[in-house]
């Protein structure tokens, strides 16, 4: 099979894709050039490092400074960006690449093969990005530099998710010459160059990110903006204050709360998008007492009503989620809805039948003087969409419907780390930004996957994913994943998925291209935004 | 003496705050110790009713799980009277301990320790807390011992000047001239003398106490959620502060009253036993 794609017509569409969503043709104008802007963010990025990206919220910091040789298209699918097309070899082992010529990065250093082949080279080193190898790049075998504008990744089988990876943020290159003499290269920072539109120029730790136009952009136009300031206002009444006060003209991840002030205000605008992956879902601990018993886990589901707490946080703004498989995902599986949780009557009869029989003065339930505890550690960077309020709501839910004690915590990323690695957590929080989903639940389900943190290690459950990620064909692939969630959501009861992640953005109408990434759902870069009058 | 029983302690009403802050006091003496008598469980949420105003089924309101805001205000009476009744008494402690040993000692530990409470006071009792905080790790003990550690100075100080004053005085003297042993000469001698201004002095650093915690607990240092703090329920609440102000404004205002409640009362005591010590 042979992809050739007509270059610049995809590279048409999807730079018109950029600029679309939350346009209002009223307000911004006609684009124009110049201005500065400020933004005021939910999350602060842990890393400024592309290849180590790891927030959703952070992806539209990502694409300011750096490319990848792919991107999205509207339908989840890949078109070149830094390449000019691409060709698979027709036994799915080999994928070769024509690079688009004259690109330089923004230090200089020309964009060539060998520069593409040095960034995998960096991603390979041990201890660099190891959740990255383990899945995305499990199967790939090399890089070879074909010529100065070809490069050849050559797999050990065939893999769908390399092309997942390419059009990743993780997958975008920097350059070379930067890679070496980056001061804290895990970091990132004003010292890594790429090829993007604007240059990270100042990083004040806790209060904002400052980008200012690439004069020397590529593209057939450089951004609109002179410059663009991204404040971090972790508060959600903050940033709305902030907007509503006119000292930012956009800011991301508005509350459900305030959603309603936004849309009424005739000076500003409110656009929602779902976000792509999986839903935010809570993991059972598998591999410990109590949830290493399916009855307690299939309790714990059952004592929480999920739409009650959903709508007392998020006020009906939040899409319920029956799968880990996120609903926009064409994995997801329908079936699976409606099939359980919100019955304390079924909840209480399986908790006495797995043996927790008796009641604390709390009104907890225990079993042999152990009270019925499980333990929630939430790491603060990671904690978006008042999630730590919403994990309060269950933590009443469960204890008054059934006398299930959820104990959460909110902690730094090094503490809820380690007590992730020490095996001292009962539930995981987690919803992933996944083009490709595919790559989420093999981080998540399989046995080697580097936040398994069911534990559960089931070669079944593995030879699904692993057959999965070896198919390029759709429906195959689709069949594959629904057996999955069948057995993981179904069966096994190992996930309790909350709701379908998604963002808002409150602008001034005077902002006009600010919408959402395609495919991946979540707010744009700034190469298309600009300011109107 | 004599003055006292002339005119013995009686609310007039030419002092209405003194009388409202007592009243006060006593309500939340009352939530403390017997909180389900004013109210109901303050844990027990109702997905259907947040955030709504205060009504006469919800008094002061719900929080945005559905909680009863005035069951969780009383219920954390407990929590803020606890922490700062125990602060104090780590402050207290700590305090007369260090303080005797100043005024007890020779020059150079006399020094010494007048030093170190000078240094630990010239950092504002929030910061010198929040440090002690960032080593232990957020909860109830660590806030007690941190804000009972950041006032200790205070009391440390007046111990030492009142053991300067005792130790010369006639009986102190006299007891060293009829051979008393050094630990009965500061046991019987010395201790007793130096405590007088101290129950004072505690009941208005109760409130400073108070204070500090809720500031603490607003940061997240305090009791972890769902703990009735009021600290931390101001802080639960400010995100809401727009559509349900009383989620947050009513428990400070149970701050502001147990902290202007206490510091009038404990100035008026002054006053009425000023040099009576």
């Amino acid at each position: 099979m042979i992809r050739r794609t007509a270059a610049l017509v995809i590279l048409a569409l999807a730079l018109a894709a950029c600029g679309n969503g939350g346009d209002d043709p009223e307000g911004a104008g006609s684009p124009q050039d110049g201005g500065s802007l400020t933004w005021g963010v939910e999350t602060e990025p842990i890393t400024f490092n592309p290849h180590l990206y790891a927030q959703a919220k952070a992806r539209l910091l990502v694409w300011n400074t750096f490319e990848g040789l792919l991107t999205h298209d509207q339908r989840g699918g890949v078109v070149p960006w830094l390449a000019t097309g691409y060709e698979a070899a027709k036994d799915g082992l080999s994928y070769t690449f024509k690079l688009r010529e004259g690109v330089k990065f923004s230090d200089g250093t020309p964009l060539d093969a060998a520069a593409v082949k040095a960034n995998i080279d960096q991603i390979r080193r041990p201890g660099y990005n190891p959740a990255l190898l383990a899945v995305q790049l499990k199967n790939l075998k090399d890089v070879e530099v074909v010529d100065p504008l070809t490069v050849r990744y050559v797999l050990t089988r065939p893999d769908v998710l390399i092309l997942d990876f390419i059009a990743a943020p993780q997958g975008a290159l920097v350059s070379p010459a930067s890679l070496e003499t980056a001061k804290n290269l895990k970091a990132g920072g004003p010292d890594l160059a790429g090829t993007g539109p604007f240059l990270l120029d100042r990083y004040t730790a806790g209060q904002e990110v400052h980008f200012t136009r690439n004069p020397g952009y590529w593209g057939e136009r450089p951004a609109h903006l002179n410059e663009i300031t991204y404040r971090f206002l972790k508060e959600p009444s903050v940033r709305v204050g902030a907007l509503t006060s006119g000292q930012v003209q956009v800011i991301e991840g508005v509350p459900a709360t305030d959603q309603q002030l936004i849309e009424a205000d005739p000076r500003l605008s409110l656009t929602r998008g779902l976000n792509a992956g999986t839903a935010y879902t809570y993991y059972l601990n598998a591999s410990r007492a109590p949830f290493d018993d399916v009855r307690v886990r299939q309790a714990f589901r059952e004592a929480l009503d999920v739409d009650a707490v959903l709508n007392a946080v998020y006020r009906g703004t939040a899409t319920r989620a029956w799968s880990v498989v996120g609903p926009t995902s064409p994995f997801y599986d329908k079936s699976l809805e409606k099939t359980y949780s919100g019955d304390p009557a079924k909840a209480n009869s399986l908790l006495d039948r797995a043996g927790w029989t008796q009641r604390n003065a709390d009104g907890f339930r225990t079993k042999d003087g152990k009270r019925l505890t499980v333990r929630l550690v939430q790491s603060a960077p990671f904690v978006r969409d008042r999630r730590d309020v919403l994990a309060q709501a269950v933590q009443a839910a469960v204890k008054q419907s059934a006398g299930i004690d959820l104990e959460v915590s909110l902690v730094d990323q090094g503490t809820a780390t380690k007590a992730l690695e020490d095996n001292e957590y009962e539930v995981f929080d987690n919803s992933r930004l996944d083009t490709d989903t595919g790559v989420a639940l093999n981080l998540l389900l399989h046995s080697g996957g580097a936040i398994n943190r069911t534990r559960v290690k089931d070669p079944a459950q593995d030879k699904l994913l692993d057959d999965a990620q070896a198919t390029g064909d759709a429906t195959k692939r689709t069949e594959l994943y629904r057996q999955l969630q069948q057995r993981v959501v179904g069966e096994q009861a190992l996930v309790l998925p909350l709701y379908a992640p998604a963002d808002q953005i409150g602008a001034a109408r005077t902002v006009g291209g600010v919408g959402f990434e395609p495919t991946a759902g979540v707010p744009v870069s700034a190469y298309g935004i600009w300011l109107g009058k | 003496m004599t003055l006292a029983l002339e005119r013995p302690v009686v609310l007039r009403p030419r002092r209405p705050g003194v009388a409202a802050a007592s009243v006060f006091l006593a309500v939340a003496l009352l939530a403390a110790l017997w909180p389900g008598l004013l109210a109901a469980d303050p844990l027990a949420a109702d997905p259907f009713h947040v955030l709504e105003a205060p009504s006469a089924a919800h008094w002061f309101g719900t929080d945005q799980l559905g909680r009863d805001v005035f069951d969780r205000v009383v219920h954390g009476a407990r929590h803020s009277l606890a922490i700062g009744l125990a602060a104090v008494g780590i402050a207290v402690f700590a305090g007369v301990l260090l303080g005797l040993l100043a005024g007890l000692s020779h020059r150079f530990a006399d020094e010494a320790l007048s030093r170190s409470f000078d240094a630990l006071s010239a950092f504002p009792l929030l910061l010198l807390a929040l440090l002690f905080i960032a080593i232990t790790g957020p909860g109830s003990v660590s806030l007690v011992v941190a804000i009972g550690l950041a006032t200790l100075p205070t009391y440390a100080r007046v111990i030492r000047t009142q053991t300067f004053v005792v130790r010369r005085a006639g009986y102190v003297t006299e007891a060293v001239a009829f051979g008393a042993s050094r630990a009965r000469l500061v046991l019987r001698h010395v201790l007793p003398n130096v405590l007088g201004p101290l129950p004072i002095l505690a009941m208005i650093g109760l409130g400073e106490a108070i204070l500090a915690a809720a500031g603490l607990s607003f940061l997240g240092m305090g009791p972890q959620p769902p703990s009735p703090e009021w600290g931390a329920m101001i802080s639960e609440g400010r995100g809401y502060l727009r559509i349900a102000w009383w989620a947050s404004v009513l428990p400070g205002m149970a701050v502001t009253l147990t902290v202007i409640s206490l510091t009038v009362a404990g100035r008026y005591l002054q006053r009425r036993f000023e040099g009576r010590a």
